[in-house]
């Protein structure tokens, strides 16, 4: 039995329905890591009110937050999977049944960037990544909605040969720039090297990451904690508002290039939505998160 | 944790300091558009009364899903904020001449607005995002939607609502912001960040 159009628009509508329900395990975990440290009333107050409001929505199937974003679907194809039917569009189709019956419904956040005019379709939409995983026999969607709250300090600079000092300067200055504004504490995702859009893809890659994982590369591992605790150092703090944490995680990753290096940092709010799963030749689907 | 009536008296907004919390009873008015608060500022301009009295009220950005109950009434779905600063050049505006007790959502809102709010004697409170459980939990009553012709969570809404919050009182009539303090607080720690990521790299 191949993998369907059916099977692929069911569960890429599944996905995102499912992640505007509930904060991710991992992310839930964080918050509870934050809550035991954090040294000020204000800080530890809000991070109760953030576990409180994603067990409510998740008891109650409510959305964590009437910014529902824009579908993001990061698909990976198996060289092996056996496909039947235009998957692409699947998504596609798949994201226009859900806003026609999900419950509660949605707002218009589609926006045509040249009108602002705010609807539930537009060029582009769903915005779909394609990678290809050599030897697999399934399909892997990752949903990973985006919304202005976050997405809107993400930042890149190309340099020359810079040095490790120069990309961590240049990390802490995108964090000033977001300050209070991306609903801290996030999730950073930093990309480094590439091209201009592979920079950019590693980043938003980085943020997918669970959080409390290791980066197998010793040099990126010790980059990623203490850019975490130089980040934690500001004092920006939940909401903004003042606190030990205003970040989760930092998550690094590289690829080669030229000399002229790309680095791109993105960052993704505390409710970190994020679902997973895999369509395998059988038909079987795996959630994964 | 202190209980406050709303739209929030001018005695009680200058009684607060920022980094208080509050809960808040009664009515609020918001929006989460930017088309909602020009609209808004043009009836200031041109000596209109907005559809919704807005006369020392309490004027929040938070977006909400609002409808038509099958009983002619209407009903929120849920709410939640949006990021404030998208409308730093137009809240200052509204502030004064509406004379504004308090306003909110997250992430707080520029000098500017600090110095109107400071002025009128108006705070701004921040909202939790992705607290949209909470906030809906709140909301008691929809006593009018304005702007129909807007998407929903652009319109202008009058709500009734019961101990919503906490809220941070991020800036407060004073002069004083959170929001600001702490991007200067952080400012001046840089110079030290930066020298202990380098401590740290070189030890690494």
């Amino acid at each position: 039995m191949p993998i369907t159009y059916d099977a692929v628009k069911a569960l890429s509508a599944q996905l995102y329905d499912w992640s505007l329900r509930r904060v991710p395990p991992d992310t839930l975990a964080g918050l509870e890591t934050a809550l035991a440290s954090e040294t000020q009333d204000g800080a530890r107050q809000v991070l109760r009110m953030m576990l409180g409001s994603a067990r409510k929505a998740e008891a109650e199937d409510r959305f964590v937050c009437s910014d529902a974003g824009v579908p993001v679907f990061h698909v990976t194809i198996g060289t092996a999977a056996r496909l039947d039917g235009d998957i692409k569009a699947a998504i596609s189709d798949g994201f226009d049944e859900l806003v026609e019956r999900i419950s509660p419904p949605l707002l218009k956040h589609v926006t045509n960037p040249l009108t602002n005019e705010r609807g539930y379709k537009g060029r582009d939409m769903p915005l779909v990544t394609w990678d290809v995983a050599g030897g697999a026999d399934w399909v892997e969607i990752l949903c990973q909605p985006k919304a202005l709250g976050s997405g809107r300090w993400a930042a890149l600079e190309t340099f020359s040969f810079p040095s490790l000092a120069q990309i961590e300067a240049y990390v802490m200055k995108v964090v000033m720039q977001a300050g209070s504004q991306h609903c801290p504490p996030v999730i950073i995702g930093v990309g480094i090297g590439g091209s201009f859009d592979v920079a950019a893809r590693i980043a938003s890659k980085a943020t997918m990451r669970a959080i409390g994982t290791t980066n197998p590369e010793p040099v990126l591992a010790a980059m990623e904690q203490r850019l975490l605790r130089a980040v934690n150092a500001t004092g920006f703090g939940p909401m903004g508002t003042g606190g030990d944490t205003t970040a989760l995680a930092v998550h690094v990753d590289y690829a080669s290039g030229h000399g002229y290096t790309p680095v791109a940092v993105c960052f993704n709010c505390w409710i970190n939505r994020r679902t997973r799963a895999r369509i395998h030749n059988d038909g079987r689907v795996e959630r994964m998160e | 944790m202190r209980t406050i009536r709303f739209p929030m008296s001018r005695e009680d907004a200058r009684s607060l300091s920022a980094g208080d919390m509050i809960l808040a009873d009664g009515e609020i008015v918001i929006t989460a558009g930017l088309p909602t608060i020009q609209r808004l500022v043009a009836c200031a301009d041109e000596a209109r009364d907005p559809p919704i009295a807005l006369d020392g009220g309490s004027l929040f950005h938070l977006g909400s899903y609002s409808q038509d109950t099958a009983d002619g009434g209407l009903e929120i779905l849920y709410m939640n904020p949006t990021t404030s600063t998208r409308f730093n050049p137009l809240m200052p505006r509204l502030i004064r001449h509406f004379g504004l007790t308090a306003v909110g959502g997250k992430g707080g809102l520029d000098a500017g607005c600090v110095d109107a709010m400071a002025e009128v004697g108006c705070v701004y409170l921040s909202f939790l995002g992705g607290g949209a459980p909470l906030h809906s939990a709140a909301i008691k009553a929809v006593r009018a939607v304005a702007y129909p012709d807007l998407v929903a969570h652009y319109r202008l809404v009058r709500l009734a609502v019961e101990g919503l919050g906490p809220l941070t009182v991020g800036i407060d009539t004073h002069g004083n912001s959170l929001f600001d303090t702490l991007q200067q607080q952080a400012a001046d720690r840089m110079p030290d960040i930066l020298a202990r990521l380098a401590a740290e790299r070189a030890a690494s």
